[in-house]
């Protein structure tokens, strides 16, 4: 149980996301968000201390609780094929129940790297996400199931793919729901992938 | 009668058969392999770097080097810089002292009626040993020569230091081994001045001659050396003519009966290696004198082996003076190993004669390995007809006492010679 | 009149290089006014090769060097044999070596099921099971002169000293070769762009360098007390390990760029969180050559 002023923070970052979402980063102020909690401004500020240290505690919020289910699926005792397969429906069903979370990470995170710069140097805000990738890749590679490659040629493409299928699900392009394209997506990435 | 010759880097068996009171042919036994060749098969080349250095606990450094240059011979236009070279053949002159040493003082001294002198032969090569750890990490077994020259970034003072070892090991031999007034034994030209002179070295020679065995452990006067560098001459000389045009290929060996150690013939003749025959390649005036009066005897080949000491020291501090630090220690391959596909081979001066590889590659794996070593040369098990070295020297003498003065004249290592 | 510890050194299938090692030991004069050795393969002894194989000679601590294999003979004498004689006299029986502990290097030489005195690899080995309980083991190849010298007081001393599961000493196995090297801090801040011969950078991404998951202590008592090979750029061979030698030893194996072999007791997560974190930064300090301004 987190306790009142890790709840508030967690209650906060919800509401932003959603602001963010339906408003845009730039247009969405903290007194924007203040108002919807029902908070003051001076009180915000006591939680965070400003939009950029909120944007860089929001990634690293999505990145733990990314994280946080794919090492449920790296645990499991399955194939890496299953593995892929549940990495990729993970992804979709997160897209679509927490739209405002994956729309964060493309939308906000990727493009505007100015705000991030200082204190998310690197990938050490995604860190927890990044990390379970790694390990996915790296055991699929030690039980001979993938290929052994280059970790950024691998990671670019599982989340390349994964990333382009939603924005263009959020554009609206896309005819069918995302979890149809579950299978054919899962098949490219491990066939790609594999030995 | 069977003699089980002890503490030779391991044993062998000397099969002794008289006649007339003398013996009158020797078998020389070698009584375990440990199959190396075959265990380098389908190993990664640089893997060798690793595991030959095992064939020996004693001079397993110069298996080093000639692993390392057996394998660069395998490329076409490697580079490896001077600096990397000045440093290997360094390395390799410092294990050649502590060998020398450890043999004066541990196998020589008790031939002669004599305590082993522990600290004697201990101290120096421990000096060695720092000296060549300074640079390889440690002594012994490393593997520092790669491919491409010396993983090692060394710095002025760490050559300040190796210089202080030299010079302090220099220092030893002088209290120790012989010590002639008013000159550096470098600066000797006649066997004589070594006699009747303070030190260990001339103790023994007035052994030597007290016993009346000046003239003994003669063989064939006949002795080669492959394995050149900025110090040792290639070539090999019979009687006192010399000839510098040799090849590895012209070697053969071939096992013998009865041993697990194999034979090694040049053009079908035995011949010597050590440090006799490279003073004697190198024109050396000192052993010149001594083989002028001694030919190729237990006093020439005792001599020869205590006097490469201060000359390699010497040497050794020539070499340090023309290092260029600024030179890269490491020049990385253009191609990868993985891709090649091709033999090479390497002769280098290990402390006991010249030591041979050969290597054949196949996309980088270790396809087969071959290691001559230069106890095979000395002590090659020939038949009656066609002595080895040291049974020729060892033929005549009146007992197997005397033959075993003589037989670890040759400073033999038995592990070398049973891989 | 000091009571010397009467101590039996045999050989296996070896190199000796264990042997020339215990050789570089610096006080070995004092060494030897503590110790007595009735058969050494190069020191001196009262007794040869061929006294110590046919009688059992009183003995307190018996010392194994190289590989051992049912066929092997000294002096005609199956070697098995003379362990098990010698076994039954002494207090105290040490594996000097990888060899001699589990098999090592000659452990594909061929002769009959080659091993070590307890232990081929990582597997048990029953033949001598009876003595395992007063076998210490001093793996390493070479070993290093100290671990053998200051055993061999401990057993004089008649001090128990903790061993792990293979029987080493943990006041020496128990660190990793990783702990003391000048290049700690390139593996600390995850610098990974070591190049041979140069004394900046960590071996352990690229060039195969074992010491983080190899237990000794190389980097703690220096070799020859100068030096120790990581310090000079060479990778760390885990010589000390059941397994070595392992191939291609110059090159990390790596799964998708992520070694494959990490620290000793490190969990992957761990290591990926803390390698993910430190990539980020760049230490100009790091990048750079030591002596450059």
């Amino acid at each position: 149980m987190l306790d009142k002023k890790e709840q508030k923070k967690n209650d906060i970052i919800e509401c932003s996301l959603e602001l963010f979402a339906s408003k845009g980063f730039y247009n969405t102020t903290i007194p924007d968000i203040a108002k919807a909690l029902k908070m003051s401004v001076g009180n915000m500020y006591n939680y965070f201390k400003s939009k950029d240290m909120l944007a860089k505690e929001i990634i690293k919020f999505i990145s733990i609780y990314l994280g946080k289910e794919l090492k449920k699926i790296n645990e499991q005792d399955i194939s890496t094929e299953e593995k892929t397969r549940k990495i990729v429906e993970i992804y979709f069903k997160i897209a679509l129940a927490r739209p405002e979370m994956i729309d964060y990470f493309l939308r906000i995170y990727l493009s505007n790297r100015e705000v991030f710069k200082d204190g998310c140097e690197g990938m050490i805000c995604v860190n927890e996400f990044v990390t379970e990738i790694m390990i996915y890749f790296e055991e699929g590679v030690a039980v001979g199931d993938l290929r052994d490659q280059d970790f950024f040629s691998a990671f670019g493409l599982f989340m390349g793919y994964l990333g382009g299928m939603v924005f263009l699900k959020g554009e609206d392009i896309l005819p069918k729901a995302l979890d149809e394209y579950i299978t054919d997506i899962s098949y490219n990435i491990y066939k790609a992938l594999s030995v | 009668m069977i003699k089980l010759i002890e503490k030779i880097e391991g044993e062998a068996k000397l099969h002794f058969s008289f006649k007339d009171k003398k013996i009158d042919f020797v078998d020389i036994e070698f009584l375990q392999t440990r199959s190396i060749e075959k265990i380098l098969e389908g190993k990664n080349a640089f893997d060798a770097l690793v595991i030959n250095p095992r064939v020996c606990g004693i001079c397993g450094h110069a298996h080093l080097i000639a692993t390392v240059q057996a394998l660069e011979d395998c490329y076409e236009d490697l580079k490896v810089s001077n600096k990397a070279k000045i440093i290997r053949e360094l390395t390799l002159n410092f294990e050649l002292i502590q060998n020398h040493f450890k043999w004066f003082y541990f196998t020589v001294l008790p031939l002669f009626g004599y305590k082993q002198a522990v600290i004697k032969a201990a101290y120096p090569s421990q000096l060695m040993s720092k000296a060549i750890a300074v640079i390889g990490g440690q002594y012994p077994h490393n593997s520092y020569a790669v491919v491409g020259g010396v993983v090692s970034d060394i710095t002025h003072t760490d050559l300040i230091k190796v210089e202080q070892f030299i010079d302090e090991t220099h220092k030893f031999f002088e209290e120790n081994l012989i010590k002639i007034d008013g000159k550096d034994i470098i600066e000797c030209e006649n066997i004589d001045e070594l006699f009747n002179k303070q030190g260990d070295l001339s103790q023994i020679l007035n052994d030597i001659i007290k016993n009346d065995w000046e003239h003994l452990g003669k063989s064939y006067d006949r002795f080669i050396a492959f394995g050149e560098n900025s110090y040792f001459t290639k070539g090999k000389s019979l009687k006192t003519r010399r000839f510098t045009n040799i090849t590895i290929d012209d070697i053969e060996e071939f096992s013998s009966l009865n041993s697990y150690a194999k034979n090694v013939t040049f053009k079908d003749k035995y011949f010597e290696v050590g440090p006799l025959s490279r003073a004697i390649l190198n024109k050396n005036p000192l052993i010149k004198d001594s083989h002028n009066k001694y030919e190729d005897s237990l006093v020439s080949r005792i001599v020869a082996r205590v006097y490469e000491i201060p000359q390699l020291l010497k040497h050794s501090k020539e070499l340090i003076s023309q290092i260029n630090l600024d030179e890269p220690s490491y020049i990385k391959p253009k191609i990868s190993i993985s891709k090649i596909t091709s033999s090479g081979s390497s002769a280098v001066e290990a402390a006991r004669g010249s030591l041979i590889h050969k290597v054949n590659l196949e996309n980088g794996i270790i396809k087969k390995y071959d290691i001559i070593t230069p106890t095979q040369w000395n002590l090659s098990n020939g038949t009656r007809a066609n002595q080895g070295i040291s049974q020729k020297a060892m033929i005549g003498l009146s007992d197997e006492k005397i033959a075993e003065i003589v037989f670890k004249s040759f400073d033999v290592c038995s592990v070398c010679t049973t891989h | 009149m000091k009571k010397k510890v009467k101590v039996l050194w045999i050989t296996g299938l070896a190199c000796n290089g264990n042997t020339h090692s215990f050789l570089n030991y610096p006080n070995l004069e004092q060494f030897l006014d503590n110790f007595e050795f009735i058969y050494h393969p190069i020191l001196e002894s009262k007794y040869t090769l061929e006294d110590i194989v046919s009688f059992t000679i009183d003995c307190d601590v018996l010392l194994i060097e190289g590989s051992l294999s049912p066929e092997i003979e000294k002096a005609d004498k199956k070697l098995f044999s003379i362990i098990n004689d010698y076994s039954k006299v002494v207090s105290k029986i040490i594996t000097v070596g990888t060899c001699a502990t589990f098999g090592g290097i000659f452990r594909d030489s061929e002769y009959e099921n080659i091993s070590g005195l307890h232990f081929d690899e990582t597997l048990e080995v029953d033949t001598f099971r009876k003595i395992k309980n007063k076998t210490i083991s001093i793996s390493g190849c070479p070993i290093h002169p100290e671990l053998l010298v200051n055993t061999l007081y401990a057993i004089k001393n008649e001090i128990a000293l903790k061993l792990d599961e293979y029987l080493r000493p943990k006041e020496y196995f128990a660190y990793t070769i990783h702990n003391g090297c000048t290049r700690n801090e390139y593996f600390e801040y995850k610098v990974d762009n070591h190049q041979f011969g140069k004394k900046e950078g960590c071996m352990f991404y690229d060039h195969g360098c074992q010491a983080p998951f190899t237990h000794g202590s190389c980097n703690k008592i220096l070799w020859n007390e100068v030096n120790s090979k990581t310090r000079a750029g060479q990778p760390c061979m885990g010589c000390t390990e059941p397994t070595f030698p392992k191939s291609n030893l110059y090159k990390t194996k790596k799964n998708m760029g992520i070694p494959a072999n990490l620290p000793l007791g490190i969990a992957k997560r761990t290591y990926l969180t803390l390698a993910g974190v430190t990539k980020a930064f760049k230490i100009n300090r790091l990048e750079k050559d030591i002596f450059d301004d």
